[in-house]
């Protein structure tokens, strides 16, 4: 990460805009809070310092971004600011739709979009949308439900 | 060229978290 992605200009300016970096030590105190047994390990925690999202191992530029977006849409989904969220996976989903964060952010958006409006239309557009771009995914498998909708 | 703006203390993160309405990444990373 210190190498490739962090170096990366694009990276850089998406973090400092976007998140409050934190970065720790896996052998100090706070690893073992979370549970850490592998690095690099990156959590998206929300402003009360409660994990919504995490993901383990390199990341490259091109998939990190989306990866943090994904995880800013988690924080913003389960602490219900769904507008939010919509807008955050929208960004992932036409800015980045060949990253692999891309399907579980069309998935995300499905079900956000139900949650915001209480209209099942958004599951079965995620579905439809899952089995044309991304039909090898775990997330299509996971929208089959929704076919019949 | 400018860097990431890392901060090393979850205190420190909270308190701008709270003050600029932002999520935290959290990096765990091995000491070099």
């Amino acid at each position: 990460m210190d190498a490739v992605t962090y170096p990366d200009d694009k990276v850089i300016d998406f973090i400092n805009s976007n998140l409050i970096p934190l970065r720790v030590k896996s052998d100090m105190p706070l690893a073992k809070e979370f549970n850490i047994t592998w690095t690099p390990t990156l959590i998206t925690l929300d402003q009360q310092g409660k994990e919504h999202y995490r993901s383990v191992g390199f990341l490259s530029p091109a998939e990190l971004i989306p990866s943090l977006l994904l995880g800013m849409a988690k924080v913003y989904f389960d602490t219900g600011v769904l507008d939010q969220c919509l807008g955050t996976l929208e960004k992932i989903v036409s800015g980045h739709p060949k990253s692999k964060a891309a399907p579980e952010a069309v998935f995300l958006r499905g079900v956000a979009g139900y949650k915001n409006t209480h209209d099942p239309k958004p599951l079965k557009a995620a579905y439809e949308k899952l089995q044309a771009d991304y039909p090898g995914s775990e997330w299509a498998d996971r929208a089959q439900p929704y076919r019949l909708l | 060229m400018g860097q990431i703006a890392w901060t090393n203390e979850m205190k420190d993160a909270l308190t701008k978290a709270a003050a600029e309405k932002k999520p935290i990444l959290l990096d765990f990373f091995s000491p070099a």
